[in-house]
């Protein structure tokens, strides 16, 4: 047996065996205050990676899609609601957020291996990468539209007229908001062209 | 030998004229196919059909020849003024928009674009 594996027989002999220095409580109290202080570090920090300061750390981001994004209704609006990046591309809830952001590594390779480090290479696969958004979005109703929209809380005295028209018309469909409403903050890739919409030659 | 050179030098006249004329009045239609797709233009809107709003290729009849065209459709895209639809009521005009805002060559192109309808 080498030393190593002494070693981990050793560690794992000590875990075992019941305290006799410590009282039960003792050990409950202070793995639940540290399980309290881990969990919140971990969730501190995840959230740390859903803010715009995070997501615009990178060139990539920050001189396309983040420019496109401060020309829009999102960043800024007449009554001061921001939704910032992770609001539209990050699942609110826990289990679908860990999912995207594991998913999200991938992106990390991206930017390790320069797969979108100049404007040319940015535009030559945003069809790709918006289009792989879109399926994410649509495969989950629209919902981080949906936390804040919905086709109930439209008002039909508010709303002009053709949109609301067409959003009863989606609605009696089974439509979601991504069917429709690509690149309302970023720019549409080129050539794209939005379904429903024909056109003559 | 003199008639090519004729010939040579008439090409050469033509060729460039047309390389000034495109540099002078190129109109991008990629762009504006873009920007109208960017603001939704199309579902309101036909090239050459008329939906909820006429088709482009009416409002290019409607201003053919006329001084200030391109102004007017601009002003028509970017004020947000009464619009009557096809069903005889109306409702204010969506407020086209470019990135970077207010982009008045770009709007410029899509309004030229919207003039530029031919019937077929």
């Amino acid at each position: 047996m080498t030393s190593e594996q002494n070693g981990m027989k050793g560690w794992w002999s000590i875990l075992k065996r019941p305290s006799a220095k410590y009282s039960l409580l003792g050990l409950l109290v202070a793995g639940f205050a540290s399980g309290i202080i881990f969990w919140g570090g971990f969730n501190t920090g995840m959230e740390a990676t859903n803010t715009m300061e995070f997501c615009i750390g990178c060139h990539e981001m920050k001189d396309n899609v983040y420019e496109e994004y401060k020309t829009t209704i999102h960043y800024s609006n007449r009554t001061g609601v921001r939704a910032v990046c992770s609001d539209c591309h990050v699942p609110k809830d826990w289990t679908h957020k860990m999912i995207r952001k594991v998913k999200a590594s991938y992106e990390v390779w991206g930017k390790l291996t320069g797969k979108i480090d100049t404007k040319e290479k940015f535009e030559a696969n945003r069809l790709a990468m918006a289009e792989r958004e879109w399926t994410r979005m649509k495969a989950r109703d629209s919902i981080e539209c949906r936390n804040c929209h919905s086709f109930d809380a439209m008002s039909p005295e508010l709303q002009k007229k053709t949109p609301y028209k067409k959003h009863m018309e989606a609605k009696a469909a089974g439509k979601t908001c991504i069917d429709c409403h690509q690149g309302i903050a970023h720019r549409l890739p080129k050539g794209f062209k939005k379904p429903g919409t024909e056109e003559e030659d | 030998m003199k008639s090519l050179a004729a010939f040579a030098s008439t090409a050469v006249l033509a060729l460039s004229a047309t390389a000034f004329s495109t540099a002078v009045y190129a109109l991008d239609v990629e762009a504006a196919k873009g920007l109208a797709e960017q603001n939704n233009c199309m579902q309101c809107h036909s090239l050459r059909k008329d939906k909820d709003g006429p088709s482009f290729m009416k409002t290019a009849e409607k201003y053919k020849g006329k001084a200030g065209a391109v102004d007017e459709v601009i002003k028509h895209m970017t004020l947000g003024k009464d619009v009557k639809l096809a069903d005889g009521t109306s409702e204010k005009h969506k407020i086209a928009k470019t990135m970077p805002a207010n982009d008045k060559a770009q709007l410029k192109n899509l309004a030229e674009y919207v003039l530029s309808i031919q019937p077929k």
